[in-house]
């Protein structure tokens, strides 16, 4: 490490009250920006404090919390990420979506380093930071008739706390408007602004709506889309990109690290070739012929039409060209067309999910829901799979006229349908879930706390199983995906089947992701870089040496924090499961066939190699050597020797409650 | 210990043997499965490892299996305390040994080595096996590092599964023979990497 002056400080955040007009700048410890970085692990960290456990997710009360991390715009490599996190109203657990794209870059460029937006605005409002924040035409044009935020008056520059203008404004003519329609025209009304927007989605309350920013990128699961609806707030302008740089405290070493890192990145032909030149669709085939692509809501692991709906397929007849994130060589992202229409997309999880687990064959109609779903500000994992839940209550007689397993128009119609919240659309537009439990066969919901699967089925890669049972967010890939060590052999390949001897590996990976979510970097570096890479350029960032294990006890922080707040929230062991049919349903042919999910001694496995009791509760050892016993105290939980115990009744989280039409 | 994990101890012992990294009765290795560790037997024969031959331990605590696990268990537990391995994997590979001798860190000249090693620090103890020294001074160094050498005994690899601890302690024996035959040939040796003077304080 050279003499570099340290750059590690408190955290400058811009906290805006929609409902009471107030914009203040705050701040966050020296101590806070080690002990969680930024991002997610920053939002977890208010989250907890601030207890949104206790608060329903579409109420005011609860907080969106966007967050860069301390890499976000500097040299290291695929690092123009933020975070999103609140309260989830899909899940109920605290929830975090991670996105590419600009906007975390343009916020640190005004020297923000996270923002937190709480209350609600009675009218559909714009909040537009920076730049001449409250000048003409500040919210695309959508001036005029609809009354401002709460005391606060139309157009009114809340404050310029730092000397950033922050503005209310309000934007009946942007709602209603479509994801792609209202970027464009924000970014006319700003030329040079990055903005996070939502979709009709979004304001209608659809429990999977998502946040859009750049031309796509997406905070995408968990609803968090309709947390910002239920605020009334259509989008968030960073009107310029600051003159802020993000402060390297050593440019050559981080130069040389990142340097050094992109050898590797070139060097590996997932992130050199497989990527770039298919997208992440390219792992259509491959999990195909492991016999571990879920089809028609999992009944089977393989599908007939596999090669049809391929990143091969998608490169040959729809891909327009190749694009990026701000700051990667990657390169996974597809700008694709078909007939008159283009867009993003879609990705492997969306072609699985619109495609496979419906029965779909036809990548044309895939392509055409996916654009849908990001017109309308869609997450495509939960509404394809909550299409394919539907289909199979048809199949099985308990949905009258309801989709078939597939039928490529009803997809696409249903997409539509769901964003308008009409028809069959409003009941699916409540995630598969509560859709299932209504219909009375809550089992054919293939979802996690709520949260609907990804596209790799975990009877033919149990490790993958136990990470969707234990994930703080429901079923979902990116909190550790184990389809590296049981399918790619990424860092080298394990036996996928083995039961035992792989909660190690797979803590590991989610205390990795945690912190790679915080830094913010992309989680595909990890097909090449492992975390002394990752210390080593955060080192040169803040000119202080961070050891790769301080990094991964960073993301065990997280995580436990993570737990915590699930446990306040009412979450218990039970909640760590997996759909029974991957319990009990082996699979019926190919590679991973008479297989199902042994769950139980991997749960008692994982417990015991996390610290945690035998019903899932950090034990009060490992909750002081993280540092969070205090944490554990205020949410209300007694850490005892046996582990935390909730010393009071748990609020139920009610989405529903605030659910169609909260928005409009 | 399940059927897999004994294969993997197998298959990894094995080849350690028929590379030539160890002698008949050398090295040792283990993993880490949350607060216990499995370790291979004191004096096994690696390359011929059986179900007795892996011993499972506590992490932190003693227990009586302490009479029958690996020399090195003090170091094996101060690397799982200080870093996040959950394999190690130590080895005698007699290239790397010689150059340990000469250097007090060793830089790879080839590809394979500078990319995944860019420098070996060497490390010296006084009483190199199974010692209070070495359980205090490797694991600092491990932090930083995947493998590091202690000098005239042999290199301590971590991974989180024992393939990559042993594809490491593998890379570092090619280069030291790279290295040791390049240098006995004398002459220039022509630089072909960027910035390759910068891995001495990798």
């Amino acid at each position: 490490m050279s003499h570099a002056i340290s750059t590690l400080a408190p955290l400058h955040g811009l906290r805006v009250d929609l409902s009471r007009g107030i914009a203040t700048a705050e701040e966050s410890s020296a101590d806070v920006a080690r002990a969680y970085l930024g991002g997610r692990g920053l939002g977890a960290c208010i989250a907890l404090r601030e207890r949104l456990y206790e608060v329903e997710p579409l109420a005011p009360e609860n907080l969106l919390i966007f967050a860069p991390g301390p890499l976000t715009g500097t040299d290291a490599p695929a690092s123009g990420r933020h975070s999103v996190t609140a309260r989830s109203p899909l899940t109920g657990t605290l929830f975090d979506g991670n996105s590419g794209g600009s906007f975390g870059v343009a916020l640190r460029g005004l020297g923000i380093d996270y923002l937190v937006v709480a209350g609600a605005c009675e009218t559909p409002s714009c909040l537009v930071i920076g730049g001449d924040a409250g000048g003409e035409g500040a919210a695309g044009g959508a001036r005029g008739t609809a009354a401002g935020a709460r005391g606060a008056a139309v157009g009114e520059v809340l404050a310029a706390p730092d000397g950033v203008q922050v503005a209310l404004l309000p934007a009946g003519e942007l709602w209603g408007m479509e994801v792609p329609t209202a970027l464009a025209r924000l970014r006319d009304a700003h030329p040079g602004a990055e903005a996070s927007v939502i979709g009709p989605a979004g304001e209608r309350g659809v429990l999977f709506a998502s946040i859009v920013n750049n031309r796509g990128r997406s905070i995408g699961r968990g609803g968090l889309g309709a947390v910002m609806g239920a605020k009334r707030l259509k989008a968030v302008v960073v009107a310029d990109h600051g003159r802020h740089r993000p402060v390297v405290a050593d440019p050559d070493r981080l130069s040389f690290v990142a340097y050094e890192a992109e050898k590797l990145l070139k060097a590996n032909p997932i992130t050199s070739q497989a990527l770039p030149e298919f997208g992440t669709a390219v792992l259509v085939n491959v999990l195909n012929q492991a016999g571990v692509l879920p089809t028609r809501n999992f009944r089977a692991s393989q599908f007939e039409h596999a090669a049809a709906i391929s990143g091969e397929s998608l490169r040959r007849d729809f891909l327009q060209r190749r694009a990026a994130c701000r700051g990667c060589g990657i390169g996974c992202a597809r700008r694709t067309s078909t007939g008159d229409a283009s867009g993003e997309g879609p990705e492997y999880e969306s072609i699985w999910a619109l495609g496979a687990a419906c029965g779909v064959g036809d990548l044309k109609a895939i392509v055409e829901a996916n654009y849908a779903c990001n017109r309308a500000g869609l997450d495509t994992i939960t509404m394809g799979s909550t299409i394919a839940c539907a289909m199979e209550m048809t199949e099985e007689g308990v949905l009258p006229d309801g989709p078939r397993f597939g039928d490529a128009a009803a997809v696409i119609a249903l997409c539509a349908a769901t964003a308008r919240r009409e028809g069959l659309g409003d009941e699916l537009a409540e995630g598969s879930a509560r859709f299932a439990a209504r219909l009375g066969r809550p089992e054919l919901s293939m979802s996690v706390k709520s949260l609907e699967l990804p596209a790799y089925d975990p009877r033919g890669m149990t490790g993958q199983g136990l990470g969707f049972a234990t994930s703080n967010r429901g079923g979902c890939h990116l909190r550790a995906n184990m389809l590296n060590p049981e399918i790619l052999g990424v860092p080298k390949m394990i036996d996928r089947f083995a039961t035992l001897g792989k909660a190690g590996l797979l803590i590991n990976l989610q205390n990795l992701n945690a912190a790679l979510d915080s830094l913010s970097l992309c989680k595909f570096t990890g097909f090449a870089l492992k975390e002394d890479y990752y210390a080593r350029l955060l080192s040169a960032v803040w000119g202080e040496t961070v050891e790769p294990q301080e990094l991964l006890r960073v993301g065990e922080r997280i995580w436990n924090a993570e737990r915590l707040f699930n446990l306040a929230a009412g979450f218990t062991r039970a909640a760590d499961t997996l759909p029974r049919r991957l319990l009990e349903e082996p699979v019926p042919a190919g590679p991973a066939a008479g297989r199902v999910v042994d769950l139980e001694p991997m749960l008692a496995e994982y417990y015991l190699a996390r610290g945690w009791d035998t019903d899932g509760r950090p034990r009060a050892g490992k909750l002081d050597r993280l540092s969070l016993s205090s944490a554990a105290v205020t949410a209300g939980l007694t850490a005892g020797e046996a582990g935390p115990t909730r010393s009071s009744s748990a609020p139920v989280p009610s989405a529903a409650a605030h659910g169609p039409g909260a928005a409009a | 210990m399940t059927s897999a994990v004994l294969e993997q101890f197998q298959r990894v012992g094995r080849d350690l043997f028929v590379a030539g990294l160890i002698s008949s009765h050398g090295g040792n290795m283990s993993v880490r499965q949350g607060d216990r560790i499995l370790i291979t037997r004191r004096g096994s024969m690696l390359a011929h490892l059986e179900e007795r031959d892996v011993v499972d331990i506590g992490l932190e605590e003693n227990d009586a299996n302490v009479a029958l696990a690996s020399t090195e268990i003090v170091v094996h537990r101060a690397i799982y305390a200080a870093t996040s391995a959950l394999a190690v994997v130590h080895t005698h590979p007699p290239y790397a040994i010689a150059q340990s001798l000469v250097k007090d860190e060793i830089v790879p000249m080839d590809s394979e080595g500078s990319y995944l090693l860019h420098k070996v620090p060497v490390v010296a103890a006084q009483l190199t096996a199974g010692s209070s020294e070495v359980a205090e001074l490797l694991p600092q160094w491990l932090k930083e590092y995947d493998l590091v050498m202690l000098r005239g005994h042999g290199p301590f690899a971590i991974g989180h599964l024992l393939e990559e601890a042993y594809q490491l302690t593998s890379v570092l024996e090619m280069t030291c023979r790279i290295l040791t035959i390049s240098e006995a040939m004398g002459g220039e040796v022509k630089e072909y990497r960027k910035g390759s003077e910068r891995y001495g304080s990798w």
